[in-house]
């Protein structure tokens, strides 16, 4: 059975329909892209699955319990990990703070028992800064563990809002353009660190602008257009699928017209 | 006679000059995150917090320092609010009105001990501030200010009309002095050291908050409340917890306030009173846990030092407080040392900039 599941949902802004009855399934241990030109519709999706919007009309349903009335926070409760498409760190804690602020659900303890200090406290709070320590040298930023968050060049804020939505552990990570605004070099990196989350058990499921990453990485493609989902299928598939063709080549020769 | 009250008044103003350059000494970037830990320079402070009375043994300073004190508290924990979280509140005089006037009906009208309403008062502003939280705290930013003002200015409505219960614009008076088991706090020495003793046991526990998952979670919504939910952060929770911890905190302030000063009248608690905490917490630093104490240190003193000069102490007052936030806009816990090597190093240039243009 599949992990995630989006059943005809529907959302409307003003009248424009974002999405028009758009169904589609995420394997569990799968890397799922989603794809489309701008104003397909995808982060308009992404919204909804996070909770951040809610839809018109529809099913989300998530390791099949229906979790369309949820809010955000207890979506991420049963597992639901994000990042944003603009670059949603906190940068007024450091770089630490900010990866342990992440497994705020795995720590337990009310208000009182941190302001006591209680003994089981310093002993979850140690293990905390020692987990975060090691997500940060998987991600190559342990040398800045003690700066600020928002003194970080681009790309490692990028890369350390993987790390925070990884130290949540996810089993349904939702990656919103994670490529945006990196260098080629950064985007092989990226691609090596998301095929690597898969292999530890991490269902992904990603929008993307970058073609190749997309194309190399993903299991199976969705294609969304104008809020209508046309194909679904392996890379190879989605490829060749002559709607798919239209759609972006309609929109280049659309461009060029208004060029001209 | 007159000359050598003028040197009292100098030995007494260099006391508060030499803890805020300490307390500037501390932190001069508290972001750091091993800087979160308690060291040994707290423990420097708690020592000379218990033996500056003793030093400067002027009742005059005793009492000023307890009210330091007391809006410290205060201050401490509108900054937990204001400062972390990152919301607004200008209502919050008003938890601290509840908690003076809890403890002055129930010990002046029926005669209950002191201690007990002191807790009575903690409860009776947390259960308010829970009740109005759950609402208000869905609104942001200035929305959230102007309900807060509304629910203050509603509050003091409230005293003022209700004149059985609390006197109207009279208030109450003979508030017996604080008591624990017999022992009675009347000199300004003692309320020092109880004022004292509960902002460091009120202080341990919020930088305990500060430098733990609550702090982060506090700092997170701050910043970005989509990104803190998107973590699992259960946002509007987190805001209500720290409102109603704000208000306990001010709640047990007022009550200390009523006991020090033996009355309570709707004066105290006016917006002017909220707009000086606020200014206490923004002038000692936001998210600077060390900010609002020195910050409510050195409004309290600035004032006592102005009523000197009567009509003029307002003027003075304000223009002190624009250059204060023209030179300290990080707050003066925070950035104190660098800031002054800035200025004299500013000087100095200009000073080479000036002989270069000659």
């Amino acid at each position: 059975m599949s992990l995630l599941s989006i059943e005809a949902i529907t959302k409307e802004y003003d009248g424009i329909r974002a999405l028009d009855r758009v169904s589609l399934k995420v394997e569990k241990g799968s890397i799922k892209g989603l794809i489309g030109p701008n104003g397909a519709g995808k982060s308009t999706l992404f919204h909804l699955i996070s909770g951040v919007e809610k839809p018109d009309s529809g099913k989300i349903c998530f390791k099949e319990k229906n979790i369309t009335s949820l809010a955000p926070h207890e979506r991420s409760a049963l597992g639901i990990g994000r990042t944003f498409q603009t670059l949603q760190i906190w940068g007024n804690m450091t770089v630490v703070e900010n990866i342990m602020a992440g497994m705020d659900r795995r720590l337990k303890g009310n208000l009182l028992s941190y302001g006591f200090w209680l003994p089981w406290i310093r002993t979850s709070e140690k293990e905390a800064l020692k987990e975060a320590k090691e997500i940060l040298d998987s991600l190559d930023l342990l040398g800045k563990w003690e700066s600020m968050a928002s003194q970080l060049p681009y790309g490692k804020q990028k890369l350390l809002e993987l790390g925070r939505a990884l130290a949540m552990k996810p089993e349904l990570l939702l990656l919103d353009e994670p490529a945006s605004g990196l260098t080629l070099t950064e985007i092989e990196q990226l691609s090596e660190r998301i095929s690597q989350i898969r292999q530890e058990g991490v269902t992904v499921f990603l929008v993307e602008h970058h073609m190749g990453m997309v194309m190399e990485i993903a299991d199976e493609i969705a294609v969304l257009h104008n809020g209508e989902l046309i194909a679904e299928g392996t890379p190879e598939g989605v490829k060749k699928n002559p709607r798919v063709i239209d759609a972006y080549l309609t929109r280049r020769n659309r461009n060029q017209d208004a060029q001209n | 006679m007159v000359e050598q009250k003028e040197k009292e008044f100098r030995k007494r103003d260099l006391f508060f000059l030499v803890p805020l350059w300490l307390l500037s000494l501390i932190a001069p970037d508290p972001y750091l995150y091993h800087k979160k830990e308690f060291k040994k320079k707290d423990l420097f402070y708690l020592g000379a917090i218990c033996l500056a009375p003793l030093i400067w043994s002027d009742p005059h300073f005793h009492h000023l320092m307890v009210l330091a004190g007391i809006y410290a508290i205060l201050a401490l924990g509108l900054s937990l609010f204001m400062g972390y979280a990152g919301q607004i509140s200008l209502g919050h005089a008003a938890f601290f009105g509840i908690g003076a006037y809890t403890t002055a009906i129930l010990t002046a009208h029926h005669g209950f001990p002191p201690f007990v309403a002191l807790w009575a008062s903690t409860l009776s502003a947390s259960a308010i501030a829970y009740l109005i939280g759950r609402s208000i705290l869905k609104l942001k930013g200035y929305f959230l200010a102007l309900a807060t003002l509304g629910f203050g200015e509603i509050f003091l409505v409230m005293v003022r009309e209700s004149t059985d219960l609390t006197g109207g614009v009279i208030g109450i008076f003979g508030i017996p002095w604080f008591s624990v088991i017999g022992f009675s706090f009347d000199t300004y020495l003692k309320q020092y050291y109880l004022t004292w003793g509960v902002l460091t046991g009120l202080f341990i526990f919020s930088k305990n908050l500060v430098r733990s998952k609550v702090g982060r979670a506090l700092l997170a919504v701050a910043a970005s409340e989509d990104a803190a939910s998107s973590v699992g952060i259960n946002v509007p929770r987190v805001k209500l917890e720290i409102f109603v911890l704000g208000a306990a905190f001010a709640g047990l302030a007022g009550s200390l306030f009523a006991c020090v000063m033996s009355t309570a009248n709707p004066e105290a608690f006016s917006l002017g009173f909220t707009v000086l905490i606020v200014m206490m917490v923004i002038l000692g630093g936001m998210g600077n846990i060390y900010g609002p104490i020195a910050g409510a240190i050195l409004l309290t003193w600035l004032m006592d030092f102005l009523s000197r000069y009567q009509e003029y102490s307002l003027p003075i007052y304000s223009v002190l407080l624009i250059l204060l936030l023209i030179f300290f806009p990080d707050g003066i816990g925070t950035r104190l040392n660098v800031r002054v090597i800035y200025l004299i190093g500013y000087w100095a240039k200009k000073k080479k900039r000036d002989e270069g243009k000659l």
